[in-house]
């Protein structure tokens, strides 16, 4: 099959709504989602007091946070697996080989970009900023919420930038998922298993729909980028 | 006496920046605080408001004595610190109004009566639905008068209110100051206006090296 021919097919699965194409399509979305929605909140704060506040130790876990952007997904697999493996010390949650362990992994791994992200924002926030909310009598949740929501979207811009590093990380997903058909088999294992079998159309359906939800990622952070400098 | 305050020193590493004895200031009284660019001023006004870290040896609000590390959160209420170029948060003029009573608790009926007549009191009613980040520098220190006006201080730290603003901002600033001045508020006001230095019934205290003096009373 050529790659015209390959593509073709590729197309014709995704509009005939394949139901095995599009199952895989909505593991992708629910784990990843569902991880974002869950690390946002304590990585975003994190990121937050990290930024504002002193204390020891701050500048060695900056570091880390930022090391740790560069931490392959495969060797976060290697240590969760490990963990949730029957004599890891989380082996009798068996929560390996299940959507949760990939949820996870994901949270492990978006982690340090949100952290990291929202640091650089509200360090970069106009200091009058902290200080006007504070002289007009907000306690520190509610300054913190409000120079979080003066950078709104650079923190946005984070969470996309962290969703574009979950959805298409392979390494993770396949060591503590397990790529089980129906169950944790998402949009890049499945890439990498039908690519190994030579079902060429579908690892192209899937690669499309890769590469639509990069793009959109890319163009949501770009507007935000630039809804933020107009700002 | 409002506010007393004796041996505050704000230090940046080994560098004093700030070094006064005493200040002392009487309720309803009018201070302007003048020197050099670099002398203390803003630190000075920024120490007073909790903003940065100070030593004093003695503080006290209103006959109570207070530390200026934690800052007392009760004192938040009772002293307004306005910035030289005010920042006004994202959204309307009428969210920025409401700001201050939000945070202490007001009911949707107290701010909307209190945002009203805080807007109507600088002159910034017509402006109460735009974009605040999108008002002119007059404009926005006008906003920044009223923000801390609707939460009824007691003290007001003033720097530089007239600085950068075209004659008729000053003008209408200036007027919003002697406004306060006229409802009993004491004003600790850091300047370099001459139209403002030569105001009535204001006490001038000069800043030079960190180290503050009285001057010559004028009323």
């Amino acid at each position: 099959m050529n790659l015209l021919e390959t593509t073709w097919e590729a197309l014709r699965l995704l509009v005939s709504l394949d139901p095995g194409l599009w199952q895989i399509i909505w593991v992708s979305l629910k784990v990843s989602i569902g991880a974002l929605l869950l690390v946002s909140p304590p990585a975003i704060a994190a990121g937050y007091l990290l930024a504002t506040h002193r204390f020891f130790g701050r500048r060695f876990l900056i570091v880390v946070t930022q090391a740790l952007f560069a931490f392959p997904t495969v060797v976060v697999g290697l240590l969760l697996y490990m963990m949730l493996s029957r004599q890891g010390p989380f082996g009798t949650m068996q929560l390996l080989f299940s959507q949760p362990a990939m949820v996870i992994g994901q949270m492990i791994i978006a982690a340090p970009i949100l952290v990291a992200f929202t640091l650089s924002a509200v360090q970069g926030a106009d200091p009058r900023a902290r200080e006007t909310a504070i002289v007009l009598g907000a306690g520190k949740l509610r300054t913190a919420w409000t120079l979080l929501r003066e950078v709104r979207f650079a923190v946005m811009a984070a969470v996309f930038n962290g969703f574009g590093r979950v959805i298409s990380e392979v390494g993770c997903s396949l060591m503590v998922g397990g790529n089980i058909a129906g169950l944790t088999r998402n949009i890049p294992t499945a890439i990498a298993l039908e690519t190994t079998k030579g079902e060429f159309a579908q690892g192209v359906a899937l690669g499309i729909v890769l590469m639509v939800l990069a793009l959109a990622v890319n163009f949501a952070m770009a507007w935000l980028q630039g809804e933020g400098a107009r700002r | 006496m409002l506010l007393e305050v004796a041996g505050l020193k704000v230090r940046a590493g080994h560098t004093t920046l700030i070094d006064i004895g005493q200040l002392a200031l009487e309720r309803g009284r009018g201070y302007l605080l003048s020197g050099e660019n670099g002398a203390g001023k803003t630190t000075l006004l920024r120490a007073l408001a909790g903003l940065q870290p100070a030593d004093a040896q003695r503080c006290a609000f209103d006959g109570r004595a207070f530390v200026l590390a934690p800052y007392p959160a009760a004192l938040r209420r009772r002293i307004a610190f306005v910035h030289q170029h005010p920042y006004v948060f994202d959204g309307g003029v009428h969210d920025n109004l409401a700001y201050g009573l939000r945070a202490c608790g007001a009911s949707r009926a107290q701010i909307a009566g209190r945002v009203a007549a805080a807007a109507a009191w600088a002159g910034i009613a017509h402006l109460e639905e735009r974009e605040a980040k999108l008002l002119s520098a007059g404009e926005k220190q006008r906003l920044a008068l009223a923000r801390a006006h609707i939460l009824d201080p007691d003290l007001y730290l003033l720097d530089e209110p007239t600085a950068n603003l075209d004659e008729d901002g000053r003008r209408i600033v200036i007027s919003l100051i002697e406004a306060l001045g006229r409802e009993g508020k004491t004003l600790l006001v850091a300047c370099h206006d001459r139209e403002l230095l030569s105001l009535p019934a204001v006490e001038r205290l000069h800043i030079a090296m960190g180290r503050a003096q009285a001057g010559t009373p004028r009323r």
